[in-house]
């Protein structure tokens, strides 16, 4: 399977699932390249393309809270910081995503 | 790929997003319709041989109905083999799980290969496909 290939299949679904929710893919060209090219590889590994930064607790019910793109399952978290955790996806109105910074959802008193 | 065009099916038999089975010269095929644009591929997946025209189309990209293996209906490239029913590091219920080892053992040797891709033009209302 090509990499390649994959990564431009999972945009094109991603993107169908991300607008409605007012995310899109990071303006950082070089970072969501890198991020989907993880995906690919924990999607050939696990079958499903985890967020390539948050752990696989092999745990079902929370690790089908961090299959990409995870925003429906933490939107107060995402929605606060106008980002996704990895920063795949931004809200739709951002042009600097360096800008945003991750930060848990403790830190920002959301849990 | 030749470009000895057959009369395939009438363009408005097969919706946008839609796929139809069709047998030209002996051959299985579908002709998929990506948004008012044909295209034809082989009737059978790269990965078990399902019928392909079961699944499901979206933009160019065609899911298989048995283990959603993804292709690319353009250029015929394999975008990614089955689904597994259950994650690696699961452990499923025991008796699924024996079963699964079984199969698992024979589905893992399995690849997914590209499927063929034809030529389709729209003439006079009807699709034809280069065989």
């Amino acid at each position: 399977m090509n990499i390649e290939s994959r990564k431009k299949a999972l945009r094109h679904f991603f993107a169908k699932l991300v607008e409605p929710m007012g995310f899109k893919f990071t303006p950082d060209a070089e970072l969501a390249e890198f991020l989907l090219e993880q995906e690919v590889k924990l999607e050939v590994k696990h079958g499903v393309p985890f967020c390539p930064c948050q752990p696989i607790r092999r745990d079902r019910s929370r690790d089908m809270q961090i299959v990409c793109p995870c925003i429906p399952f933490h939107r107060e978290h995402f929605d606060a910081m106008k980002r996704c955790w990895c920063g795949l996806f931004v809200h739709r109105d951002v042009t600097d995503p360096d800008s945003l910074p991750q930060m848990s959802a403790k830190e920002m008193g959301i849990e | 790929m030749s470009d000895n065009f057959v009369q395939a099916i009438k363009a408005a038999e097969v919706s946008p997003g839609g796929m139809k089975a069709v047998e030209l010269n002996g051959r299985e095929l579908v002709v998929c319709n990506c948004g008012g644009s044909f295209h034809a591929i082989d009737r059978r997946c790269g990965h078990m041989n399902a019928p392909l025209e079961m699944g499901t189309l979206d933009g160019s990209i065609l899911t298989c109905a048995m283990h959603c293996a993804q292709f690319d209906v353009i250029t015929g490239e394999a975008l990614s083999g089955p689904v597994p029913p259950y994650l690696g590091d699961e452990t499923p219920p025991p008796r699924i799980g024996a079963l699964l080892k079984n199969v698992g053992m024979l589905m893992q040797h399995i690849r997914t290969e590209p499927i063929a891709t034809y030529k389709a033009k729209v003439e006079s209302e009807w699709v034809w496909v280069a065989l």
